[in-house]
C-alpha cells in the first residue's frame, strides 16, 4: 500500500493541470454556485483571449529554449498603429495589416538577432521591450486616444458572432491554426528538433536560424493580433498597454502547459490548458472578491507548486 | 587576462562617455549633476552586485523590484505603526530581504524549478505580501506621514569633501552622498568574497560547471542558496537607500528595477551563461547606465528616445560579450592545434 502511492502519484502527475483544475473548478462551484453559468464560462474565455492568443504564439518559441520579453509594447504599438492609419482615412482591412506588419517587423528583428548574431533571447527581447515602448510611446505619447467612429473595428473586440463574442471567435481561430501546424505540417516537428538539439538539427540540414526567425515573427503577429483586440475591446488605443507583467502572465500560461523553458517538450493544445488554469483562477477570485494583494501572493504559490509537481514527475 | 582587457574596454567606454557628455551636455559637468549621479545610481549599482550572483550561477532574480518594496514597506510599518527604534528597524528589514532572496534559492535547489519562473512567481507573491502589509492601507492617514528616524534618514546624508580639505575655495567639489560609500563598502566586500574565499571559488565552479562542481565535492545546493539570498540582501540595502531618500516606501518602491539591475551585469560583463564576470563591472555599469540616461537628459532628448537608446546599448552590450567569447573559444581552438603539432 505504501509503495503504491509514489507509483499512482507517478502515474497521476502528468494530469497535474488537468486534475489542478477539475478541483479548483469543483471549488470555485461550490462556494459560489454563478461561477458555472454559462455567461460567466464564456465571460472567462473572453477575458483570456488577449493572453491566449499571445500565450499560442510563443509557444513555439518557447519550445526552441528562446523567450519573447517584448510582446506588451508590441500589443500597444500594433494597437496604436492601427487607429491613427483608421483615423487618418486608411481602409479597415490596410489598418490592421499595418497593425499586424508591427508585430512582424519587431518579430522579425528579435528572430534574426537571435538566429542569426546567436544572442541570449532573454537580453535581445528585453532590449526589444525598452525599444518598442519608447517608439510607441513617441509615436503615441502617454494619453489614451478613444477609438471614434470606426464601428466595424470596435466590433473585433466587443462584437458578438453566432451567440459568441467575436474574440472568442478569433483565439479558437488563431489555436485551431496553430495546433494543425503543430500537428500536421513540418515547421512542427523542426520546432521540437531544434528545441530538443539544435546543433544536431542544423547538422541534419535543416534550416534552423530562418525557422527561428519566423517563429518569433509568429510571436510578434500574435501579439498585434492581441493588441488590437485589446484596443477594439476597450474602444481606446494607448502606448502604455501591456504593462510590465503582461508578458511575464503569458510565459507562466506557456510554461503551466508543461512547455519547458529549456526547449524541447510543449504543445500548442495543452497551452490553452495553461491558459483557461489562469483565467479560472483569476475569474473565481474576482468572484469570490478575494482582494488583489491575496490574489497576487495565491498566483505566484500556485504557480510554483503545479511547475514543481510536473517536476516531481521527471 | 580576457576578462581583465573586458573590464578595461568597459571602463575604458565609461570614461569616453563621461567625457563625451562633459562636452556635448550643458551643466553634465557640474558639481550638483555629479551628486545626482551618484545618489541617484548607488542603488542601482547594489542592486546590480547582487543580481550578479545568481546570474554567476546560470540563474536569474526578476524579483529584486519587489523584495525592493517589500523590505521597503517593512521598515514604512516598523517605523510609522510600531513606533521601533531605526537601530533595530533596518536589520530586520536586511534579514526579511535576504530571507527574500533564500527561498527564491530554496524553490530552485528543492523544487527544482527553473530560475526565471521560480523568480517570476516570486515577484509577484512578494509583490502581493507588500499590498497586503502595508501601512499605507492598514493606518489611514499614515501615507502623509515621513518618516523621520535619524537612524533612517541619517543614510541620506552628503559629505563635503571640498570644505574638509579646504579647497572650495577654488573648485567646486560635489558633496559624495553617504550611499555611495556604503555601495563602495558593498563592492568591496562582495569583491573579496568572490575572489578570495573558498565560497567564491565553489560559486564560479557551480556557474561553470554544475555537475563537475557536484562530483568534485562541493554542495552546490548551499552555494546556490546563498547566492540568491545575497541577490535578496543587495535589494534589501538597495531599499533601505531609498526608503531613506524619499522618506517613505510605496506599494510600487522598486517597479521594474530587476531590468536596470539585469542591464547592469550583463553590459558589466557577466555572462548569462554563468561563471564568468565579476562585481566591479556591474558597478560600472550601472553608472554607465546613469551617465547616459543623465547625459541624454540634459542633452533635452525625449524620454521616450533614451528608453529606445537603453535597448540599443543593452543589445550592443550582448553583442561585444559575445565577441569576446567567439575570439576567446578561437584562441582555445588554436592552442589546442599548437599543441597537439609540437
Amino acid at each position: 500500500m505504501i509503495a503504491s502511492v509514489p507509483a499512482l502519484g507517478r502515474r497521476l502527475a502528468p494530469h497535474a493541470l488537468p486534475l489542478a483544475m477539475l478541483v479548483i473548478i469543483i471549488a470555485f462551484a461550490v462556494s459560489e454556485p454563478a461561477f458555472l453559468k454559462p455567461d460567466n464560462l464564456i465571460g472567462i474565455v473572453r477575458q483570456v483571449a488577449i493572453t491566449g492568443i499571445m500565450a499560442v504564439g510563443m509557444t513555439f518559441v518557447i519550445m526552441t529554449g528562446g523567450i519573447d520579453l517584448s510582446v506588451g509594447p508590441v500589443l500597444a504599438l500594433s494597437g496604436v498603429i492601427a487607429l491613427f492609419s483608421l483615423d487618418a482615412g486608411v481602409p479597415l482591412p490596410l489598418s490592421i495589416v499595418a497593425g499586424l506588419s508591427v508585430g512582424l517587423v519587431v518579430g522579425l528583428l528579435n528572430g534574426f538577432i537571435v538566429a542569426r548574431l546567436e544572442l541570449p533571447p532573454i537580453i535581445v527581447t528585453l532590449a526589444m521591450l525598452s525599444m518598442v515602448r519608447g517608439s510607441a510611446l513617441l509615436i503615441g505619447g502617454p494619453d489614451l486616444h478613444p477609438i471614434r467612429g470606426h464601428e466595424a473595428y470596435a466590433a473585433i473586440g466587443s462584437g458578438d458572432f453566432l451567440g459568441l463574442p467575436i474574440s472568442v471567435h478569433l483565439f479558437a481561430a488563431v489555436t485551431v491554426l496553430m495546433v494543425l501546424v503543430q500537428k500536421l505540417t513540418p515547421l512542427g516537428l523542426l520546432v521540437a528538433a531544434i528545441g530538443e538539439n539544435e546543433r544536431a538539427a542544423r547538422l541534419s540540414g535543416h534550416r534552423t536560424r530562418l525557422t527561428k526567425m519566423a517563429l518569433y515573427a509568429i510571436c510578434g503577429v500574435g501579439a498585434a493580433i492581441a493588441g488590437i483586440v485589446q484596443s477594439s475591446q476597450v474602444h481606446t488605443a494607448s502606448a502604455v498597454y501591456g504593462e510590465f507583467g503582461t508578458e511575464l502572465d503569458v510565459i507562466a500560461s506557456v510554461v503551466l502547459g508543461g512547455t519547458s523553458l529549456m526547449g524541447g517538450n510543449g504543445s500548442i493544445a495543452r497551452t490553452i490548458l495553461g491558459v483557461m488554469f489562469l483565467g479560472i483562477i483569476n475569474n473565481g477570485m474576482n468572484i469570490l472578491n478575494v482582494p488583489i494583494d491575496i490574489q497576487l501572493i495565491a498566483k505566484g504559490v500556485i504557480i510554483a507548486v503545479s511547475l514543481a509537481l510536473s517536476e516531481w514527475r521527471a | 587576462m580576457t576578462a581583465r582587457s573586458a573590464a578595461f574596454a568597459l571602463l575604458a567606454f565609461f570614461v569616453a562617455t563621461f567625457i563625451f557628455f562633459c562636452v556635448a551636455a550643458p551643466r553634465f559637468a557640474t558639481a550638483s549633476n555629479m551628486e545626482n549621479l551618484m545618489s541617484g545610481f548607488s542603488f542601482v549599482a547594489i542592486l546590480a552586485i547582487g543580481q550578479s550572483f545568481p546570474i554567476l550561477l546560470r540563474g536569474i532574480d526578476l524579483s529584486v523590484g519587489a523584495i525592493v518594496a517589500l523590505a521597503g514597506m517593512i521598515v514604512f510599518d516598523l517605523e510609522l505603526i510600531f513606533h521601533l527604534p531605526g537601530w533595530l528597524i533596518l536589520p530586520i528589514a536586511l534579514v526579511a530581504a535576504t530571507l527574500a532572496g533564500a527561498l527564491n534559492g530554496w524553490l530552485v535547489v528543492k523544487l527544482k524549478l527553473q530560475p526565471f519562473i521560480a523568480t517570476l512567481a516570486t515577484l509577484a507573491a512578494y509583490r502581493g505580501l507588500v499590498y497586503s502589509i502595508s501601512g499605507r492601507q492598514l493606518v489611514p492617514g499614515l501615507s502623509t506621514t515621513p518618516i523621520r528616524d535619524p537612524w533612517i534618514t541619517g543614510l541620506e546624508t552628503y559629505f563635503d569633501f571640498g570644505s574638509l580639505l579646504g579647497i572650495s575655495d577654488w573648485v567646486t567639489l560635489p558633496w559624495v552622498p553617504l550611499s555611495f560609500f556604503i555601495m563602495l563598502v558593498v563592492l568591496a566586500a562582495f569583491h573579496f568574497l568572490l575572489g578570495s574565499t573558498r565560497f567564491g571559488r565553489s560559486l564560479y565552479t557551480v556557474g561553470g560547471n554544475p555537475e563537475a562542481a557536484r562530483l568534485a565535492g562541493i554542495d552546490t545546493a548551499r552555494v546556490t542558496l546563498a547566492g540568491y539570498a545575497v541577490s535578496g540582501f543587495c535589494a534589501g540595502l538597495a531599499a533601505i537607500l531609498l526608503v531613506a531618500r524619499l522618506t517613505t516606501a510605496t506599494e510600487a518602491l522598486g517597479t521594474g528595477m530587476e531590468m536596470s539591475a539585469i542591464a547592469a551585469a550583463v553590459i558589466g560583463g557577466v555572462s548569462l551563461s554563468g561563471g564568468i564576470g565579476s562585481v566591479v563591472g556591474p558597478v560600472i555599469g550601472a553608472f554607465l547606465l546613469g551617465t547616459i540616461l543623465i547625459g541624454l537628459t540634459l542633452l533635452g532628448i525625449s524620454q521616450y528616445v533614451q528608453q529606445i537608446l537603453t535597448g540599443a546599448i543593452l543589445v550592443a552590450a550582448v553583442g561585444y560579450d559575445r565577441i569576446l567569447d567567439l575570439r576567446r573559444r578561437r584562441r582555445l581552438v588554436a592552442n589546442l592545434a599548437e599543441e597537439t603539432h609540437a
